[in-house]
Order: C-alpha cells, then sequence, then structure tokens
C-alpha cells in the first residue's frame, strides 16, 4: 500500500490543532498529549521518509499530485529530496521538544498548541511542496500565527533607548511583545510580498500554465528576468534567513516569544528563508545565483561578523542568542554562495545544525528563566551547581556553536570555510573565521558567568531546582541529535548530496 | 411578444412592484411595522433572485438597448445578494427611527437596487445615466436616514453636493459623446475615437471622472469615511459594496465593451489612479480610531486593488476585478455586520471596544478576525485568491510597478488590521460578559463566513465563473 506519507506529516499537526479546539478548555493535559501525539505522528512519518529516502535514486520521491485549479495550473504537489527530508527531520525533531519545552504553558493553553501546531503545519508544508503556489501558501500559514504567538504569551524586556534612534525606539515601545510581534510580522509579510511578485512573474513567463517546480526547472528563463526575480526571492526569503541589514526584526521576535515559539522560529522557521534562497532562488535561477554570487556571499559575512559583535554586546541572554542566529544564518548563506559542492553542504548541514542548537539554546534559556526570573546575564552566576543538567547542556550547545569538533557546529563550519577557501573569493574564509573566533568570545563569557562563575549573593538566585520531568525529554532529544550528527556527520552529508550534486551541475554546467 | 418568466426586465419590474407594496403595506400597518416590512423585502428578494436564474441570456431590449447577459446577470446576483446580507443585518437595528419609518428605509433600498439592476443590463447612455441617478438619489437620502445630529446631516449634505456635482460631470462628459457621435449607443464609442476625435477624449475623460467618484477612487474618495461613519452600519455595508460593484459594471461597460481597444489610451491613467487610491487608502487607514472609518479607507485601498484589473484591460483583467468584487462583499460586508454587533452591546464604534472580545465573545473575535484577514489578503479566505488573481493579470500585461506597490501597501494593510485583532486577543478587558449577538445577525455573518472560507478554500468554479463572464466582453 502507498501511503500517502508527505500528506501524512503535513496534516498530523493540523489535525491534532482541530481536536484541541474542540477539546475544551478544561483538560489542559489532555491538550499537551494532543499536541504531542500530533507531533509524535510527524515525526515518525519524517524519521521514515528520511530512512527510506533512496539516494542511489535521487531526486524528488514521495510523490503526490492532484489538481487544485486546473485552469490556472495549481495543483497540490508533494515531494521530497535529500535536502527537504533533512528539513523536515529538523522540523519534527524541534517541534517534539518544542511541545514538551512549553509544558508549562498556563493562560490559554489550548489556544496556545494549536497556533503553534497551525505554525508546523505550514513549515512542513513548505518543505515539501513542489508547486510554487502551494509552497506559498503553506509559508504564509508558517508566518502569521506568530504575530499572536508572541502578542498573547510572550514577554516584554526593557530596553533603554539610546543611540541616535532612541528618540523612535522610546515611542515605538522597542522591547515590548506587542512591538516585537507586529515589528516581526510585519517584515516577514514584507518579504513575502517579494517572493510573491517573483512567483507571479516566473508563472507568466512560464505562459500562465502551471506552478509546478519541475515546470519552473525545465524552461529557459531570459537571464534579465532570472537576475530580477532572484532578487527578489533572495530579498523575500532573505528577509525570514535575517540577512543583513533586514536581520532586526529577528533579536527582537525571538527574545520576545515564548520558549516553544523561539525555538521553531529560530530553530526552523529562520531555515526556511534559507531553504528558500536555495531551492527556489539557485534551484530554478542558475544563471542568476552565478551572477548574484558575491552579493550573497559579502552580506553573509557582514552577517557573520556583525551578528557575532552584537551578541558579544548584549547583557540579556535572550538576545545574546538571538544575534547569534544572525550570525550563524551568515554560515548558511555563507555556504550556498561558495557555488562549491563542500560549501552548499556545509550550507545544509548547517541549516540542521544551528536548528539543534538554537532549538537547544532557547529551550534552556526558557528554563532558566522559569527557574531564576532572570534573563540578565552579569546578575546570574554560579548556577552550575544548582542545576548540573541544565548547565552541562547549555555547555554542550555552546561548543556547538563555537564549532568544536564531535558536535554538529563543527562539521557545519568546517564544510563551509573550506567551501570558502576552494571558492572564486576564497577572502570569504576570513569573515567566517573572524566570525567563529569571536563566538567563542561570547560564548564562553556567558557560559561562564551564569554557570560556572562565582555563586550570585543575590537571594533570588539560591536553591533553584534543576530541569524536572518532560524537560528533561527535550533536553536529551536535542543534546542527543547534536551529538550524533557531530560524531557520525553521514548521516546527514550522505542525502544532502544527492540534492546538492543535480543543483551545482545546473549552476556549473552551462 | 408572449410571457415568459425568462424575459428581460422582467426582474426589474417585479423588484420595483415589491417596493410599491412595501410602501403600500407601511401606509395600512399601524404602529411598528419594522419586522413585517423586512421580512416582505426579503422573501420578495428570494423572488427576485430566482428569477435571474431563469432569466435567458443574451435576451434584449429596445434593441439592444437593454440586454441580458452573462455579465449582466452576474452583476445583478451580486446587488441582490449584498441587499439580501445587509438587510438581515437592519432587521435587527432596534433604532425608533427604524420603527416609525421602516418602510421609506425599504423602499430607498428597493429603489435604489432597481437602478443597479438596470444599470447592469443597461448598453444606452441615456439609461445608463438614469439608471445611475435612480441608484444615487436614495443612497443620498439613506445616508442622513438616521438624523442623529448635525455631523450625519453634514454627511449626507457632503455626500450629496459631491455626488450631483459627479453626476453632472457625467452628464457633460456624455454630451460631448453624442455631440460627435449622434448617438446613444455604446457602440457608436469604438469607432469615434478611432476617428482621433478630441472631444470624444475629452468627453471619456470627464465621463472616468465623475465614475471615479461613485467607486470612491483617490481623489475623488473623500465623501466615503464621512457617510460611512454618520449612516446605519447594516446600510454602509451595503453601500461600500452594491453602489461601488455598480460603478465598476458602468466603467466596464463604457470603456471595456463601448471604447474596446482604443481605452488603453487611458490605461496608463486608470494605473495612477489605481496606485494612489491604494496609497491614499492603506496609509490613512492607520491613524483611524473609529472602525467603520477604517473600513471606510481599507475600502478605498480595495477599490484601488480592483482597479488595477481593470488597467491590466485584459479579460483576464476584467474577469480577476470581478471575482475580486465577490471576495470585497463577503469580507467586508461580514466585518461590518461584526461592527454592527459590537455596535449594538457597546454603543461604540471605536476600535477600543474590540479590547479583550476574544475573551468575552471567542466566535465573534475569530469571524472578525478571519474577515479582516481576508480583506487583507491572506490565504485560505477569499480576499487572497482576489489580490493574488488581480497581480497575476496586471503581472501578464508587464505591470510589474503597481503590482510591486499593491504587494508592499498589503502590509501597511495587515498594519492596520493587526492593530484590531491586537486589541482582540493580546489586550484584554475587565468586561467578562459575552457580547450579545441577535440570531439574524448572527445569520448574516455566517452567510459571509461561508462565503470568505467556501470562496477562500476552493475557489476554482468561482475562477471559472468571472473568466466566463469576462470572456463574453472582449
Amino acid at each position: 500500500m502507498n501511503l500517502p506519507l508527505l500528506s501524512i506529516m503535513t496534516w498530523a499537526p493540523f489535525v491534532a490543532a482541530l481536536i484541541i479546539m474542540f477539546l475544551g478548555r478544561r483538560s489542559p493535559l489532555l491538550v499537551r498529549w494532543t499536541a504531542v501525539l500530533g507531533a509524535f505522528v510527524s515525526l515518525v512519518a519524517s524519521l521514515y521518509v528520511y530512512w527510506a529516502y533512496d539516494r542511489v535514486a535521487a531526486g524528488f520521491q514521495f510523490g503526490e499530485k492532484f489538481a487544485l485549479v486546473p485552469s490556472l495550473g495549481i495543483s497540490y504537489e508533494l515531494g521530497l529530496d535529500g535536502m527537504s527530508a533533512l528539513m523536515v527531520l529538523l522540523t519534527s525533531i524541534i517541534i517534539f521538544a518544542g511541545a514538551f519545552a512549553s509544558w508549562t504553558v498556563k493562560e490559554r493553553g489550548q489556544e496556545f498548541y494549536a497556533l503553534l501546531l497551525l505554525l508546523v503545519t505550514g513549515v512542513y508544508g513548505v518543505f515539501v511542496s513542489l508547486d510554487l503556489f502551494v509552497f506559498f501558501l503553506f509559508y504564509e500559514i508558517a508566518v502569521l500565527p506568530m504575530y499572536l504567538l508572541i502578542g498573547i504569551w510572550g514577554s516584554s524586556g526593557y530596553v533603554k533607548p539610546q543611540g541616535i534612534f532612541g528618540w523612535a525606539m522610546g515611542r515605538t515601545g522597542v522591547g515590548t511583545k506587542e512591538y516585537a510581534a507586529m515589528k516581526l510580522t510585519l517584515y516577514l509579510l514584507f518579504g513575502s510580498a517579494f517572493i510573491l511578485v517573483g512567483i507571479l512573474a516566473l508563472y507568466v513567463a512560464n505562459g500562465s500554465r502551471s506552478f509546478s517546480f519541475l515546470d519552473f526547472q525545465a524552461m529557459n528563463i531570459d537571464p534579465t528576468l532570472q537576475s530580477w526575480v532572484f532578487l527578489a526571492f533572495y530579498i523575500g526569503f532573505g528577509i525570514l534567513a535575517a540577512i543583513w541589514p533586514f536581520h532586526t526584526w529577528s533579536p527582537d521576535g525571538h527574545a520576545s516569544a515564548p520558549t516553544a515559539v523561539s525555538m521553531l522560529h529560530a530553530g526552523v522557521l529562520m531555515k526556511l528563508g534559507a531553504y528558500g534562497v536555495v531551492r527556489l532562488g539557485m534551484g530554478l535561477l542558475p544563471d542568476a545565483s552565478v551572477e548574484w554570487a558575491w552579493l550573497v556571499g559579502a552580506i553573509a559575512c557582514i552577517n557573520i561578523v556583525y551578528g557575532a559583535l552584537s551578541a558579544l554586546a548584549q547583557t540579556d541572554l535572550k538576545y545574546v542568542i538571538a544575534y547569534s542566529s544572525v550570525s550563524h544564518m551568515g554560515v548558511v548563506m555563507l555556504g550556498a554562495a561558495t557555488l562549491t559542492q563542500t560549501g552548499l553542504n556545509g550550507s545544509v548541514f548547517q541549516m540542521f545544525a544551528h536548528g539543534i542548537m538554537t532549538g537547544l539554546f532557547f529551550a534552556l534559556v526558557g528554563l532558566v528563566y522559569e527557574k531564576s526570573h532572570s534573563r540578565e546575564i552579569f546578575k546570574m552566576g554560579g548556577f552550575g551547581t544548582m542545576m548540573p543538567g541544565i548547565a552541562t547542556a547549555f555547555t554542550i550547545a555552546g561548543l556547538s556553536s563555537l564549532g568544536l569538533p564531535a558536535t554538529a557546529g563543527f562539521v557545519a563550519e568546517f564544510l563551509t570555510f573550506l567551501g570558502a577557501w576552494s571558492s572564486a573569493h576564497p577572502w570569504w574564509l576570513f569573515p567566517g573565521v573572524i566570525g567563529a573566533l569571536l563566538t567563542s568570545i561570547y560564548v564562553l563569557r556567558v557560559t561562564k558567568a551564569i554557570f560556572w562563575g562565582p555563586p550570585s549573593t543575590d537571594p533570588h538566585f539560591q536553591n533553584l531546582p534543576d530541569a524536572v520531568g518532560t524537560e528533561w525529554a527535550a533536553l536529551g532529544i536535542l543534546v542527543f541529535v547534536l551529538v550524533l550528527f557531530g560524531v557520525v556527520p553521514s548521516l546527514a552529508i550522505a542525502p544532502i548530496d544527492t540534492a546538492t550534486m543535480p543543483l551545482l551541475m545546473r549552476l556549473t554546467g552551462r | 411578444m408572449t410571457f415568459d418568466l425568462g424575459m428581460p426586465l422582467l426582474a426589474e419590474v417585479a423588484l420595483f412592484a415589491l417596493a410599491v407594496l412595501v410602501l403600500i403595506v407601511g401606509l395600512i400597518t399601524q404602529g411598528n411595522a419594522h419586522q413585517r416590512i423586512g421580512w416582505l423585502t426579503l422573501i420578495g428578494l428570494v423572488g427576485v433572485l430566482g428569477l435571474t436564474f431563469v432569466a435567458t441570456e443574451g435576451a434584449s431590449l429596445f434593441s439592444l438597448s437593454f440586454v441580458q447577459d452573462d455579465f449582466a446577470l452576474f452583476a445583478k446576483r451580486l446587488f441582490i445578494v449584498a441587499t439580501m446580507v445587509s438587510l438581515l443585518g437592519s432587521l435587527t437595528l432596534r433604532h425608533s427611527t427604524f420603527a416609525r419609518r421602516s418602510a421609506e428605509y425599504h423602499f430607498a433600498i428597493l429603489s435604489s437596487l432597481v437602478g443597479m439592476m438596470v444599470l447592469a443590463s443597461a448598453r444606452d447612455l441615456v439609461l445608463i445615466f438614469v439608471a445611475f441617478e435612480l441608484m444615487s438619489i436614495p443612497l443620498y437620502v439613506l445616508t442622513g436616514f438616521l438624523k442623529r445630529d448635525s455631523t450625519t446631516s453634514e454627511a449626507a449634505l457632503k455626500f450629496f453636493l459631491v455626488g450631483t456635482v459627479s453626476s453632472a460631470v457625467i452628464a457633460y462628459g456624455m454630451s460631448f459623446i453624442y455631440g460627435v457621435t449622434g448617438s446613444t449607443a455604446l457602440e457608436a464609442i469604438g469607432p469615434a475615437l478611432a476617428d482621433g476625435s478630441p472631444l470624444m477624449v475629452l468627453g471619456m475623460t470627464m465621463l472616468f471622472a465623475g465614475l471615479s467618484f461613485k467607486i470612491a477612487a483617490f481623489p475623488f474618495h473623500m465623501w466615503a469615511p464621512d457617510a460611512y461613519e454618520a449612516a446605519s452600519t447594516p446600510f454602509v455595508a451595503w453601500l461600500a459594496v452594491a453602489p461601488k460593484a455598480a460603478g465598476f459594471v458602468a466603467i466596464i461597460r463604457l470603456y471595456v465593451e463601448g471604447a474596446g481597444s482604443t481605452s488603453l489610451m487611458w490605461m496608463p491613467m486608470v494605473a495612477a489612479i489605481a496606485g494612489m487610491t491604494i496609497v491614499t487608502g492603506n496609509l490613512m487607514a492607520i491613524p483611524q480610531s473609529n472602525i467603520k472609518r477604517l473600513l471606510a479607507y481599507s475600502g478605498i485601498a480595495h477599490i484601488g486593488y480592483m482597479l488595477i484589473g481593470l488597467a491590466a484591460f485584459s479579460s483576464s483583467g476584467v474577469a480577476m476585478m470581478l471575482f475580486y468584487l465577490v471576495a470585497y462583499l463577503f469580507g467586508n460586508m461580514g466585518a461590518f455586520m461584526v461592527v454592527e454587533a459590537v455596535a449594538q452591546s457597546e454603543s461604540s464604534d471605536g476600535i477600543d471596544a474590540y479590547k479583550g472580545l476574544a475573551q468575552r465573545s471567542p466566535l465573534l473575535a475569530l469571524a472578525m478576525l478571519i474577515f479582516l484577514l481576508s480583506l487583507g489578503g491572506i490565504p485560505f479566505v477569499a480576499g487572497f485568491w482576489a489580490k493574488l488573481y488581480v497581480f497575476w493579470a496586471a503581472i501578464e500585461r508587464g505591470l510589474y510597478g503597481l503590482v510591486f506597490l499593491g504587494a508592499v501597501l498589503t502590509v501597511v494593510a495587515l498594519y492596520y488590521y493587526l492593530l484590531v485583532a491586537r486589541r482582540m486577543y493580546i489586550e484584554t478587558s475587565d468586561r467578562t460578559d459575552p457580547i450579545p449577538v441577535p440570531g439574524l445577525l448572527g445569520l448574516a455573518i455566517v452567510i459571509c463566513l461561508i462565503g470568505v472560507i467556501g470562496i477562500g478554500v476552493y475557489p476554482g468554479p468561482w475562477v471559472d465563473m468571472a473568466l466566463r463572464v469576462a470572456s463574453t466582453l472582449f
């Protein structure tokens, strides 16, 4: 029997969300277990397709297709290649861990889980859809629930208005969750306007017959049009991937969002942007990708260094992690811009590694905040003796972040830098390495200050508990995956290869 | 000529008879006749709607000056459905004016509807003008119907003065056209324009200016927010949809059917007007604190998006404009019905009245959210497809700049829609009592919800219908 695995994976969270909406408010435990179950079904499906994906045959597999609007050539077409297989696996792991990590959401839990699962449906849909139109639909579902998720369940921090934009910061309410939610939503929707125009332009150039990715791939697009559409995709998806200078939504949004949402957004949704650039931008517009590689790479370099420097300047723990995401997304984009096999592999690997790592970081920050009610790095101290489990996990995540061998982060950065060195712009290596150096400074500084330094004398920070119950499940899964893919990178490299090789052939084969 | 149910003009005559009947019932009923007259009108409208479905397609009267083509029938059904939704809402109005003068209210609405229906079929300059006036004059009366205070009278007077001036401009423009062609038939316009007569160009341009007022396009949009704020909400829901649709119908008849490909010379102007309308509407909506004014400005922006479809000036462009009208009907009327429900309970049209609505009445808040998302153009609700199709039609004609402007301003629109969502979902209110929704108002909201979600989830048949209707015009 041929199960529509990709549909099951995509819609299982949605069904769970519907069930949750009908469960009623009185049974919060039932709501959580339904959410976990929905996530579990997707996890099993994604593990299965990851395992069953035929690496010799490569290409898009597990295809499903039926027409939605035949007169306009829109169809519900799903398929999965090596790159998307890895991405759906990442999504499954993060949402599964995230469902556990947000066990303590008390207020309006029903709506919280329903929106979270709706969001995840959108993310799965983007990774597996082969019809650009359906792709865009899922993309919007993945973006919109964020407004309510941050706006209702987020937390406001205090940001001191300063600098030349101080007056504007004071007026707009920087740091509040409402501000962050609106900023994030508008930035991302602004990006999706670019994407929509790009997709429509391709569609019309194709004679308005079909939105299918494969049909677009088969056609010869005029280089001038390619150039424009690539820029539209690069800006549109790039905003979601937090490319400089469109990255400012990311620290605000991630710092204000509740734990599971930060995990999902920084861990998976930002990858969606990078995935979009690689899949649509480079996959459909080979000439333009080569033409604009210098721009993508140069901005990626800015991202790496700028993000790391910004992270260095923060005193709020969540902002440090958020800026580190900006820096690491630069590595992802840099790898893609190298246009080499090694670099692209590193880029996709970094998407995965950074997803797991940031998910773990945000889960830990959430736990620390929940126990100590503080995000101020330099007020906390000596937590390592009180919460050894959290401290260990944080240290492992930190070591992966700075690229220590035997963690997934090392493999990703190593491959990317190798790719950069062998690319047309070898100097890209230097910003990358500087970024890695800065990363080790801010990561070690934070880890030392909070966990391993002298204990704080503040009475609030005495006798704090370690992680409990389901929280261990979330941490355990993420740490395990992080180390596993660091020790056995071929687990991911093999499927990535099947996707990047044909992509490069198209890019350089003409 | 033998009588049959499909003959042209039968629906209009029946509608007029219904209007007269309403007036008579109002005269002979003692006391509060609002419910009785409202139901009578609704049932009558169901009958008239039925007539449009048995009408013979392609039949005509008066040597082709009154036609019953696909396009006319489509427009008529749109007008009638909009009127029915609005009347469902107005049946729940408890204002004393409606108790006393219900017959007048319904008579005025029905006569305006007769005007729209005739307009939909008219293919003659004089008939178009007469139908337009028949439609417009009751609107001025209805805007000032509540006679609440001086602002109501001011809004009605403003609407009336600008409206009559624009009618005069239309008539003046038509006189040029008649002067050159010597005929009032639409068929004469195209050839005369092709001859390059400057008077023709002037006449058609003036005509467009006059019609721009009717659809509230920039720079003739000022009347809309004032009129919306002053009038009763169920009527406003209708005013925001039906007369504007009628304006578009007239534009399509005159410029697409009448002038044909010679109207391409106006399309840069239409594109500019569309762009300005979108920018003005969306930017002006941001600072509004009254939800009706906010929806008025957002409605102006929507008119701009529909004009993009016209600016594309292709079969698909006009089709997508028609599709947009349908989506706009359900989304906009639904939003106004929710506004009415909240206003009846809170006695306020302020956006702040929506604070904590999600906690007080979750379903009402969800309905409002869905309508706003549809207006904002979010997938899986009707408005998304509407915007998308209009953009697609415009890109086919290479209008990249206009599409880009429209797409970017969608984000601005979502900003102010989300501000309402923020009141409903994020902010909390100290009141926890649910907002009572009268049954009929609830029904109107549900109908609009079905429309918005139904079209959003499965737009295929609606798109095909719009494409079919538009293909007969080119």
